[in-house]
């Protein structure tokens, strides 16, 4: 035990650290995304009428 | 049961609270109607046109692997494990980054371009195989998340504190027809955009919930209590006298590892609707803290709510028994994180959290509705009809089925007995796929000489893992096995007959079959 409690108290510590992180990162950087999603989608559609 | 226990203890949910539930749900639905517009072909409804970026791509796939019902089992792990089961995020967080910096799996299938893993199976085997595949992979599926709704419900009732279980079961049938209802009408694309919102909103909901807990408990006094109650199998997972050991931390390697990640059809179908090779290893890479957090932080609060529910003695007579071990009534063990919730989290930010999770719910239900319903139209039905359907008639098919296996949830998780943790009854109904389905990609994609008979071979034996759900094992004489057992055997049994069935009956025209 006296391994193991300090071994998941770092792991829950560094853990939720890199977490919180990857969220602000991704948060953002998904925002820019979504508005490419529709941008690809919308190219997508486009590109179809035209062979048709 | 539950009701009249939770009579007994009160809530922090108020009227604020109802109200910014209602608020996310309402915006959830018009986001579905919003994406709706975007949705013409099969491959919109299924892989959002294949047009997800690296962010988004990450932000989908931990929101949808973040779901309530995540929250919930591994909430209940950490009640009944202590910290032994952080051993489950741990595993689940090094073998995601190991795929996505090796790209193991993922990355061939998206080479091959498949939609779904089945589809796979016909390219690699046959049309036989991709049927037979798909029709175990639904079933698998939708027994898999046959008590979503069964621990939505638990959660809305130890959350908010409502006592009649009628008014629960309405609030529970509410929300399955808004996910219906947008998931029907936006496929992938509502489903990614909701999927984004959850992912901002319990990202940083369960970060302040956790600080929270802490600042309440004091971490020396949760981990002196987790020792009381524990003792040194709270700790040490692979101590044989809690609920795991060495075989079932092996049995995790797979199954939280391998299997979650690189098996498990919800999870590939981002791999697959990823835009490139190079942006599937950036998801999995980028993932792997969300796979490690989807499972540690729930369980953290599982293991606070074992601490603040054993301190008081009303809750302590309610959820453990005379000798202070924690309550073996697997009801009750699910109820626990929700009413810790509900007694730490101040008015305002229990609605959030609530709103976040239940929308977490909702992002669950909407990616394995629209997931299980893709694969019976598309490697199911359309197949086996000679692939005449047209677009229109799989979108009206795959919309069909999203509501017909709504159907069944409902009635599922009011009439199966759980009798065992819901993280164990999940791997055990999944397992009826992902064990033979893992051996079908390992040889599929890396040995040449893999045949149909073997696929054949390797899905039935796969098929046996139902044996590990408690009422099977009950029923069959299997009682001294535990599930991790059955899952193993399973597992390796599904690996030797694909390669005996290959080697004893070669394909006959395997350099046209090769990929």
């Amino acid at each position: 035990m006296a391994f193991w409690v300090p071994f998941w108290g770092a792991v829950l510590l560094i853990g939720l650290l890199i977490f919180a992180m990857v969220t602000v990162v991704v948060g953002i950087g998904g925002f820019f995304n979504v508005r490419s999603l529709f941008e690809s989608i919308d190219r997508q559609h486009r590109m179809e009428d035209e062979e048709i | 049961m539950s009701s009249n226990l939770l009579n007994s203890i009160s809530s922090n949910f108020g009227a604020v609270d109802w109200a910014i539930v209602g608020l996310y749900m309402l915006g959830t639905v018009a986001i579905g109607l919003y994406a709706n517009r975007y949705i013409r072909s099969m491959s919109d409804y299924i892989v959002a046109g294949r047009s997800l970026k690296p962010y988004l791509a990450v932000a989908t796939m931990i929101g949808s692997e973040l779901g309530l019902v995540t929250v919930m089992y591994s909430a209940q792990k950490g009640f009944t494990g202590g910290f032994a089961a952080f051993h489950i995020g741990l595993i689940a967080g090094i073998v995601t980054l190991i795929i996505g910096l090796t790209g193991f799996i993922v990355v061939p299938l998206r080479e091959l371009g498949v939609m779904t893993i089945p589809e796979f199976y016909e390219k690699r085997f046959s049309r036989g195989v991709r049927i037979f595949g798909g029709l175990l992979l639904a079933f698998s599926g939708i027994l898999n998340m046959g008590l979503f709704l069964k621990a939505g419900a638990i959660f809305v009732a130890g959350l908010t504190g409502i006592t009649n279980p009628t008014s629960v079961a309405l609030i529970m049938t509410v929300m399955l027809l808004l996910v219906l209802g947008y998931t029907i009408l936006g496929g992938m694309v509502s489903v990614v955009l909701t999927d984004y919102i959850q992912f901002i909103v319990l990202s940083v909901g369960v970060i302040v919930t956790c600080g929270i807990a802490v600042d309440r408990l004091g971490w020396t006094s949760i981990v002196e209590t987790v020792a009381a109650i524990h003792g040194e199998p709270g700790f040490n997972p692979l101590h044989e006298g809690g609920g795991f050991g060495p075989s079932y931390v092996v049995w995790m390697i797979f199954t939280a590892g391998i299997v979650s990640c690189a098996v498990w059809q919800t999870a590939v179908m981002r791999a697959c609707a990823a835009e490139s090779t190079s942006v599937v290893k950036k998801l999995y890479a980028w993932s792997a803290i969300g796979f490690l957090v989807r499972f540690m932080v729930p369980q953290f609060l599982g293991i606070c709510a074992l601490v603040y529910l054993y301190q008081n003695d009303v809750t302590r007579s309610i959820f453990f028994s005379v000798d202070g071990a924690p309550t073996g009534n697997a009801d009750l063990t699910l109820l626990a994180m929700p009413v810790f919730l509900s007694q730490i989290l101040p008015a305002g930010l229990i609605g959030l959290i609530g709103a976040g999770l239940l929308a977490a719910f909702m992002s669950t239900h909407d990616s394995y509705l629209l997931c299980w319903s893709s694969v019976l139209t598309h490697d199911v039905v359309a197949p086996a009809t000679g692939n005449t359907l047209s677009t229109r008639a799989r979108l009206t098919l795959s919309r069909i089925f999203i509501f017909v296996i709504g159907a069944f949830l409902l009635v599922w998780g009011l009439w199966y007995e759980l009798g065992q943790d819901l993280w164990d009854y999940m791997l055990v109904s999944g397992a009826i796929y992902f064990t033979g389905a893992f051996a079908l990609l390992l040889t599929g994609l890396y040995w040449k000489r893999a045949s149909t008979t073997g696929a054949y071979l390797a899905l039935v034996a796969g098929a046996g893992a139902v044996a590990g759900l408690t009422p099977v094992k009950r029923a069959v004489g299997l009682d001294a096995f535990t599930g991790a057992h059955i899952g193993l055997g399973v597992t390796v049994l599904a690996l030797v007959l694909m390669v005996l069935g290959s080697i004893m009956f070669p394909d006959r025209s395997r350099g046209e079959t090769e990929v």
